[in-house]
């Protein structure tokens, strides 16, 4: 066992680029967006049980947490919509060379958030 | 699977530091990977001092000038110091690459300069590349003809020679496969960018007659699909290169052909 070969360093030292952190982040707001999902269904299915179960949860979500929560899950909707399109275009064969990729992963990183913004303002004229 | 830690054995430690004895004004702190298998104990970082005044532009003059100067026992592959053979692939300033192709002056501060990642090491910057070699053999990377005559030249137009330019040049150095990281989880089922850049190579000959065939073999959850483009691959790739569009390629013809 004394011997035995190390594994090298990888994920430790490997220096991130915009391609591979968008690529994380398409996973993990997967991730998320599936769990809000299905609480967002639990919650509609709530208002069958009456009023008061639906008041209390849209109390908890115009709480400060409450509405860091939903600015957040804008966000990560956001984020999955675009890179999806990404995806999409990169399934058909194109954006692969270095500089777009770069390009167009900006566009949804710096996209996402101008969405997040655009929708804040679009649901704050509903309230 | 993935395992973000690295197993107990392979922590790196803190090695030596080896402080200059030229005298010179130009230093550069260089941290290398070091393990001695001889020794049993965890890989340690070695920081060397280097006089940047007498050392030539590239990576791989940094390492040959401390294997020289100060510390023959430093191991790495070299070879043709022309960027033609692949040997002295490595982990520089957290990219892989091409030491003898990569000039030091490209990378900030020190220079840490660790073996390809996620590969089982046989002795500092030396990794063990068998597995992959075992998947390149798996691609039945030759050419397959059933033509009767083995005499013959084989005709290609000038149009489907164009097929294979940008995938024929790949040197086997393994820079995109260690840098990705659906390889480093799935590497003994994967095939990675460099394997499937040749199956694609071979799939899109005009003149191999194992079309089918080819395409059905990488055509596996596993061995393709596990790509992910995160592209880290392309970015890697010390030819210039484009794996990750040779991979999207394969999966196109896979969905648009029945086979």
């Amino acid at each position: 066992m004394e011997n035995k070969k190390p594994l090298s360093p990888h994920i430790q030292i490997y220096r991130w680029h915009i391609s591979s952190l968008v690529s994380i982040s398409h996973r993990i707001t997967g991730i998320i967006n599936i769990i809000a999902i299905t609480l967002i269904c639990l919650w509609v299915s709530l208002l069958i049980l009456g009023e008061s179960n639906y008041n209390g949860i849209n109390q908890l979500l115009s709480s400060l947490v409450g509405k860091f929560i939903i600015l957040g899950l804008t966000w990560s909707f956001s984020f999955q919509a675009l890179s999806e399109i990404r995806h999409l275009i990169m399934d058909f064969g194109y954006g692969f060379e270095i500089k777009t990729s770069k390009l167009t992963g900006l566009i949804v990183i710096f996209g996402s958030i101008i969405l997040t913004i655009i929708f804040y303002l679009i649901g704050k004229n509903f309230t | 699977m993935v395992q973000i830690s690295l197993p107990q054995n392979s922590q790196v430690k803190k090695g030596k530091y080896f402080k200059d004895k030229t005298g010179s004004k130009n230093l550069r702190k260089i941290n290398i990977y070091r393990w001695d298998p001889s020794t049993g104990e965890n890989p340690r970082i070695d920081t060397y001092e280097v006089d940047m005044d007498n050392c030539p532009s590239k990576v791989l003059d940094i390492l040959n000038k401390i294997k020289n100067e100060i510390d023959p026992t430093l191991s790495y592959r070299r070879s043709c110091a022309h960027g033609v053979c692949g040997s002295c692939a490595m982990n520089m300033g957290g990219k892989n690459g091409l030491a003898c192709t990569k000039p030091h002056s490209e990378i900030n501060g020190d220079i840490d300069i660790y073996p390809l990642p996620h590969l089982k090491v046989k002795k500092d910057l030396i990794g063990d590349l068998d597995g992959l070699y075992k998947q390149y053999q798996s691609i039945e990377p030759w050419l397959k003809s059933n033509s009767k005559s083995e005499t013959n030249e084989i005709f290609q137009s000038k149009e489907d020679r164009k097929k294979l330019d940008g995938a024929y040049e790949c040197i086997m150095c393994a820079c995109c496969s260690t840098s990705c990281p659906s390889y480093w989880w799935n590497g003994d089922k994967y095939l990675g960018p460099a394997v499937l850049l040749q199956a694609y190579r071979w799939i899109v000959d005009s003149r191999d007659e194992e079309r089918q065939a080819r395409l059905k073999k990488v055509a596996d959850e596993l061995k393709l699909y596990r790509c992910h483009t995160i592209l880290n691959c392309t970015s890697a790739c010390p030819k210039g290169l484009n794996p990750a569009k040779a991979i999207a390629e394969i999966k196109k013809m896979l969905a648009t052909a029945n086979i």
